[in-house]
């Protein structure tokens, strides 16, 4: 029979949270700008910036970046359209425009943003069939109907789309096993359920949900090793302790993962040397994994980050000064 | 960045590593810059092409690149997208889950005047054979076919060809789970013959609910399934499959209880599901006149809720009982499964069988536990309650990471038959005492119970749903591990509370029983509360009402 695709944990893996290691691998992160890798990622830069201001934020360590560089340079991505790109020179896109309106949400400084301008461009993107676009190319994915209300959400404009079309397109989307994919008919995917019942928490509808069968394919998303993977027979990877555990945080079903092996896995994924998690045991660390790996310790309960909020990934704290409350099931 | 193994290599490896790199970094930015500066520029010539096909090779996520050669391929007659189509193939082999790489194939092929659909349907073809679970070459593959026309069921069999070949099946199984309600619709009509629906109706959204299946495809389906799992017990995309064809139509949207008492003045109604009942236009009539209604749901948590409870004002004419209600029958076979038919049954009897010569051969197999309870709950969810307890401990010793699961939904089960029962005796009293309750479901269909028993389980909360027992006097909750009652929120009837041995530990945690004007006896011996300093005093001044407290 089929052998389950999982990885092995060695004894000497790390077992303590490295905290402070962290900070130092995000801190010294931004400065690398001669590598290769930072070069290659500029198309995400914005993204890339969310996720290591926010993981700062998380391990209380924000004041340690630098915000008029990044105000600046935030300033400087949005386009006349009102969109934002993710660096200078590149075109704009919602994914972008969402992390830059998170980034500004932790600064409490979105207004060095012209925001109006920002939320006709959202509009916009919103197709007959209540989708969104991610771009004016017109590529079409639920990750961009999320990006979309998450940055409405933050800037208090969900009256700016027409939310039941919305809604109407992400349930299309909705699949035999309670999960979500990209588009109709698309199979269901830990990335995508979590953008689905981020947007449904946030669009007020997550009775839309069919809890039990979703928490099901969610909680068999945990293997032997006790990472979990974004759907059945793939390898575990530190950031589905986001998406998957997120989730399940957002549908009331968290309690039925085993947290103490997921902690152990995502432990495991630190890199004692450098700082920083990577997608599994072993492999070179970066931002992305390292938020998530974080991320998702907060959501277990670990008591030395801030708590995070399961639908925005940003701290509940920032929420709090927002007043942004989110759905969630109980 | 995923799957980049760290390798240690020696201070010589590294410093030719990083001079290497040194030199790609410059041949790459130096690419970038001549790029960006064309495009501010305004220019959309052969160069541009040659140098972001240069750094789309290596890097085919950069975006803004493939929006800079549709600028130009927009400039260009359709004929040279040809060139495109071979350059993307050869992207789309290198790194074949590029978002940027099949969105950008996707909109050349769609502008052509002649598109070649087959030779899209073959790169769909050799790529899944490559990696048949690449999620981005069938979206890519739904595509085509949607534009092209194919057969729904020429669609079908190339899933059959995939499930029959190779294990990892998941995502032809939930294509599957797509064509089904499209090729064989349930007609509404009894016995007609299933026929192809064509194909260029807009087709309907994925399914969540196999009933949209005719029956007797339904049932060669279970064949299909059972022949992959007993090929490959561990191949789970089989068993999840399974566990769709098993589930049950979604209720109609209707009323199922309506309560109304002339003594406090209230009307209460639950629905099948929930709603929104200050948006969905319902209407209360008394006496054939309409009243100004404003619904107030059961819990501020809840804007949609299958109960909503109302006060309204009777006219002093008004005489009889004290109380009355209409409700749905709970032995209503639709309430928790579906109805069967003698086919599906005998069907359903035999794959039980089946499954339980697979437990034999695989006594700790998961799946196969979990597939014989949900048979069992299709077929006779009272008269096998002991076989799927006994399944039920078997299941959270063999997977011990999901026995939360198990607990959750070993409880909902043995709710719904403690229900079902409900019929047969008093609809008014409900014990669900010492039946290892981890959590709490259906208690919408409680709006009439006056006495709940709920002790000796393991309950850590009284949810915000429990406020739908509008019609509660007594509660018995003794002997759980309760720390929160959320769900104790203007229970109008609710006199005499009991707590005994719980996790209540705060005095806030008791806050919310000012809400519920009848209560009188409150026991709270055997919780943490009770250990604070001058708790009687704090709790007198909180509940002024509760005149037989314990503690």
């Amino acid at each position: 029979g089929t052998q389950v695709k999982d990885v092995v944990i060695k004894s000497d893996a790390p077992s303590a949270l490295l905290l402070d290691k962290h900070a130092d691998y995000i801190a010294a992160y931004g400065s690398k700008k001669d590598d290769y890798e930072y070069t290659l990622s500029e198309y995400l830069r914005m993204s890339g910036i969310y996720w290591g201001l926010t993981v700062m934020d998380l391990m209380g360590q924000l004041t340690r970046m630098n915000q008029q560089e990044i105000s600046d340079f935030i300033k400087s991505c949005q386009h006349d359209c009102g969109g934002i790109s993710a660096s200078i020179g590149h075109d704009p896109h919602v994914l972008y425009t969402l992390s830059a309106v998170q980034i500004l949400s932790l600064y409490d400084n979105v207004n060095v943003l012209d925001v109006d301008k920002m939320v006709e461009y959202v509009r916009g993107l919103q197709q007959e069939d209540g989708s969104f676009a991610g771009d004016k190319w017109g590529e079409i994915d639920t990750r961009f109907s999320f990006c979309a209300v998450a940055t409405l959400a933050l800037l208090g404009r969900l009256d700016a789309i027409n939310m039941d079309k919305a809604v109407e397109f992400v349930l299309s989307c909705m699949n035999f096993d309670g999960g979500f994919g990209c588009r109709p008919g698309s199979e269901s995917h830990a990335g995508q359920i979590y953008c689905c019942t981020g947007f449904l928490s946030i669009a007020g509808q997550l009775h839309q949900v069919n809890a039990d069968l979703l928490g099901w394919w969610l909680c068999e998303r945990q293997l032997p090793s006790g990472g979990l993977n974004g759907r059945p027979e793939k390898l575990p990877d530190v950031c589905y302790s986001w998406w998957v555990l997120a989730s399940l945080k957002i549908i009331g079903r968290i309690h039925w993962i085993d947290k103490s092996k997921l902690r152990s896995f995502i432990l495991a994924c630190q890199d004692e040397e450098t700082g920083g998690f990577a997608d599994r045991p072993g492999d070179m660390v970066d931002p992305f994994h390292t938020l998530f790996g974080v991320a998702g310790l907060s959501l277990l309960g670990e008591g030395q980050i801030k708590d995070v909020n399961p639908v925005l990934c940003m701290p509940e704290d920032v929420l709090e000064r927002l007043g942004l409350h989110p759905d969630l099931l109980s | 960045q995923h799957g980049r193994v760290k390798l240690k290599s020696t201070a010589q490896q590294e410093e030719e590593k990083r001079k290497e790199r040194e030199k790609k970094l410059k041949i790459y930015v130096a690419g970038r810059d001549a790029i960006f500066t064309k495009r501010l520029e305004g220019v959309l010539d052969d160069e541009a092409l040659q140098l972001t096909q240069q750094l789309l090779s290596s890097n085919p996520d950069f975006a803004t690149l493939w929006n800079y050669r549709r600028e130009i391929l927009l400039h260009l007659e359709t004929k040279m997208y040809e060139a495109e189509l071979l350059f993307l193939e050869s992207c789309l082999k290198v790194n074949p889950k590029s978002y940027g790489s099949w969105h950008h194939r996707g909109w050349v092929s769609a502008r052509l005047p002649r598109p070649d659909w087959a030779r899209e349907l073959g790169l769909c073809d050799r790529c899944l054979s490559l990696d048949d679970r690449n999620f981005h070459c069938w979206d890519y593959r739904r595509m085509v076919v949607k534009m092209s026309g194919v057969p729904v069921d020429q669609e079908l069999q190339f899933t059959d060809r995939l499930i029959g070949s190779n294990f990892s099946n998941y995502s032809s199984w939930h294509y599957r789970s797509t064509l089904l309600p499209l090729l064989h619709p349930e007609s509404p009509d009894p016995p007609s013959p299933c026929h192809q629906h064509s194909h260029s109706s807009p087709p309907p959204s994925p399914q969540t609910h196999s009933h949209r299946v005719c029956e007797e495809q339904l049932l060669k389906e279970y064949e299909l399934v059972q022949n992959a799992f007993f090929t490959d017990p561990n191949d789970q995309s089989a068993w999840f499959y399974y566990r769709w064809l098993l589930g049950r139509a979604e209720r109609e949207e209707m009323i199922s209880c309506v309560f109304v008492s002339r003594e406090e003045e209230r009307v209460a109604v639950a629905f099948s599901r929930p709603v929104n009942a200050s948006s969905s236009g319902l209407m209360l009539v008394l006496d054939g006149q309409p009243q100004r209604v404003e619904w107030r749901s059961v819990h501020p948590h809840f804007r949609h809720s299958p109960v909503w409870p109302h006060l309204i004002v009777l006219p002093p004419s008004f005489t009889g009982r004290s109380e009355s209600w209409c409700r749905d029958s709970a032995t209503d076979q639709e309430l928790f499964r579906s109805e069967l038919s003698v086919e599906k049954t005998s069907v359903l009897q035999s794959e039980l069988q089946s499954c339980n010569q697979l437990l034999e051969l695989e006594p700790q197999n998961k799946w196969c536990l979990l597939t014989i309870v949900l048979l069992m709950r299709a077929l006779d969810p009272l008269g096998y309650e002991r076989e799927t307890l006994s399944h039920f401990q078997t299941l959270k010793e063999v997977d011990s990471m999901r026995s939360a699961y198990y607990g959750d939904l070993c409880s909902k089960f043995m709710i719904e038959n403690t229900i079902l029962k409900m019929e047969y005796a008093e609809v008014r009293v409900f014990s669900l005492s010492d039946k290892n309750l981890t959590m709490l479901c259906h208690l919408d269909q409680l709006l009439l119970v006056t006495h709940i028993n709920l002790s000796c389980n393991q309950l850590l909360r009284l949810p915000p749903q429990f406020a739908m027992l509008q019609c509660l006097e007594v509660l018995e909750a003794d002997d759980n591990a309760i720390e929160n009652l959320d769900g104790l929120y203007y229970l109008p009837k609710l006199q005499e509370v009991s707590l005994k041995n719980n996790q209540i530990s705060k005095l806030s945690d008791l806050q919310l029983l000012t809400s519920c004007p009848k209560l009188t006896c409150l026991d709270l011996r055997g919780n943490p509360v009770t250990q604070i300093a001058n708790i009687q005093s704090e709790l007198t001044e909180l509940l002024p009402s509760v005149t037989d407290l314990l503690i």
